[in-house]
């Protein structure tokens, strides 16, 4: 299936975002929260659902998000992607933020398993304006349980004006990589959070399986490598404690 | 054929203070990841098809920036000393400036941003008084301590050889430290530890392919394979050295 999917959110006069341009087509459905806890947050919160059984082979999906400028944008996942195989052609996901000046966007979907035999493809592309802030989980799975995982290719690119941030690839499905202890050492679950949020850490902090580091220019990236997505996200939360904007809005509320 | 360049860059007797860095090895030892020539050889591949190919790929484009040269196409690639380097070398910095922020965002981790940078301080040097250019100073201009794969990449170049010698010469580089690391840190048998390094030839013979392709696109195109216990484990050291006694810097 082919699927484009478009939203925009901006800031109303008085302070609170809304959703201005919505448009999403099967198999993504992309579903604002409702109910007084969602009247009562100032910022947006739009769930992604997948609303068939995707990503699935030849599916190729694209996603265009705006958050205008001052505005405030959760978009977060309801349940784990699926890659799964079908025809010979990969599944695709595209996905392209702007962030605009003074915007917040939390990009937080749910793990994506990539099962055997699939071949998926995903690219996240970022730009963000001065004082924007931007938060991106992405939590790979190789394989469901005693399963090998099937050929995952996702690029993430994050550029700040003119400046780029990160670039960065990670692969699966390659046994001799997933299994050497330069890349994932055998284990199954990686995950990784870029964060632009106020103060970057001055230095890195670093777990047994995790690690907190402050990009070259500005940002950060929390990274983990676990044998389940329970503990990998686990461990993101606890890289995303040592980071101080992170920690100070959480704290903050 | 690759040129005097390349082998005097890959050559453990240049003094050019690679041989005080064990490309992580130090931390997958500590760490129990690599504990013999079993696990050294899947240590070395990983670290070739991620860490490797980024090197590689920008030492090959820093190979094919290098020689240019505004006006005719560079027939001849001996560098010219101009009376003004920065208007008549003709060189643009942006470009260098695009490499080096480029190469910076597909190193995550500080600790691998410092150790590139550190390497490249100490080759150029070496490579100034070998290969004086321009070109050179435009890297410089863009950063004191130019990215070693700029650096080597770009002197390659200088001297004549293409992108495929300086992505071979960088890709070696990238195993052939850390193995010799290895023979130190876990008094392993010299002879077995190079033929597991000469064991990497495929692996070494596709991230050339790759890099030399890439190499003449876009610099936002070039691979950004991520090595997530690479940079996990350079954190670590960074750490450990700076509170231990270790023998490596990285």
């Amino acid at each position: 299936m082919r699927a484009r999917a478009s939203l925009t959110v901006e800031r109303d006069p008085d302070g609170r975002s809304s959703v201005r341009e919505l448009r999403s087509q099967s198999p993504l459905a992309l579903v604002p929260r409702r109910g007084t806890a969602a009247g009562r947050d100032p910022a947006v919160t739009v769930h992604l659902v997948g609303s068939a059984s995707t990503p699935l082979a030849g599916d190729d999906v694209e996603l265009d998000v705006r958050v205008g400028p001052g505005a405030d944008l959760v978009l977060t996942g309801v349940a784990a992607a699926v890659a799964l195989p079908g025809t010979d052609r990969p599944s695709r996901l595209t996905v392209r933020v702007d962030v605009g000046e003074g915007a917040s966007l939390q990009y937080l979907p749910e793990p994506t398993v990539i099962t055997a035999r699939a071949d998926h493809r995903t690219l996240l592309s970022a730009t963000m304006g001065p004082g924007a802030r931007l938060r991106c989980r992405d939590v790979l799975v190789a394989g469901r349980s005693g399963e090998r995982a099937g050929r995952y290719a996702g690029t993430t690119r994050v550029c700040d004006g003119s400046r780029v941030l990160l670039v960065q690839t990670q692969e699966l499905g390659d046994a001799v990589l997933q299994g050497s202890p330069a890349h994932l050492a055998g284990r199954r679950v990686l995950g990784t959070e870029f964060l632009v949020w106020d103060a970057d850490p001055q230095v890195a902090s670093a777990g047994d399986w995790w690690s907190l580091t402050p990009l070259a220019h500005r940002g950060s990236l929390a990274t983990a490598v676990g044998p389940d997505a329970v503990s990998t996200r686990r461990d993101l939360d606890a890289a995303l404690l040592a980071h101080p904007g992170w920690a100070a809005h959480a704290v903050g509320g | 054929m690759p040129g005097l360049a390349s082998l005097v860059l890959a050559d453990s007797r240049f003094p050019g203070g690679g041989h005080v860095h064990s490309g992580g090895l130090e931390e997958a030892v500590a760490r129990g990841l690599v504990t013999g020539l079993d696990d050294l050889g899947p240590f070395l591949r990983g670290r070739l098809r991620t860490a490797g190919l980024i090197a590689a790929s920008f030492a090959a484009a820093a190979a094919v920036l290098a020689p240019t040269r505004p006006g005719p196409t560079p027939a001849t690639r001996e560098p010219q000393r101009a009376p003004d380097a920065r208007s008549d070398s003709g060189l643009p910095p942006d470009r260098w400036a695009e490499l080096d922020g480029e190469l910076d965002a597909r190193t995550p981790s500080p600790a691998q941003r410092d150790a590139s940078r550190a390497q490249g301080r100490g080759t150029l040097r070496a490579v100034r008084a070998a290969w004086p250019s321009p070109v050179l100073d435009a890297l410089v201009a863009v950063h004191p301590r130019p990215h070693h794969p700029l650096l080597a990449g770009a002197v390659i170049g200088l001297a004549g050889d293409g992108p495929a010698e300086a992505a071979r010469c960088i890709g070696y580089l990238a195993v052939s430290g850390p193995a010799s690391a290895a023979v130190r840190l876990l008094g392993l048998d010299p002879f077995a530890v190079n033929a597991t390094l000469v064991r990497l030839g495929d692996d070494l013979d596709d991230v050339v392919a790759t890099a030399e392709r890439a190499a003449h696109g876009p610099v936002a195109d070039l691979p950004a394979p991520s090595a997530p216990v690479l940079d996990l484990m350079a954190q670590t050291h960074a750490r450990q050295h700076g509170e231990h006694v270790r023998l490596f810097v990285s």
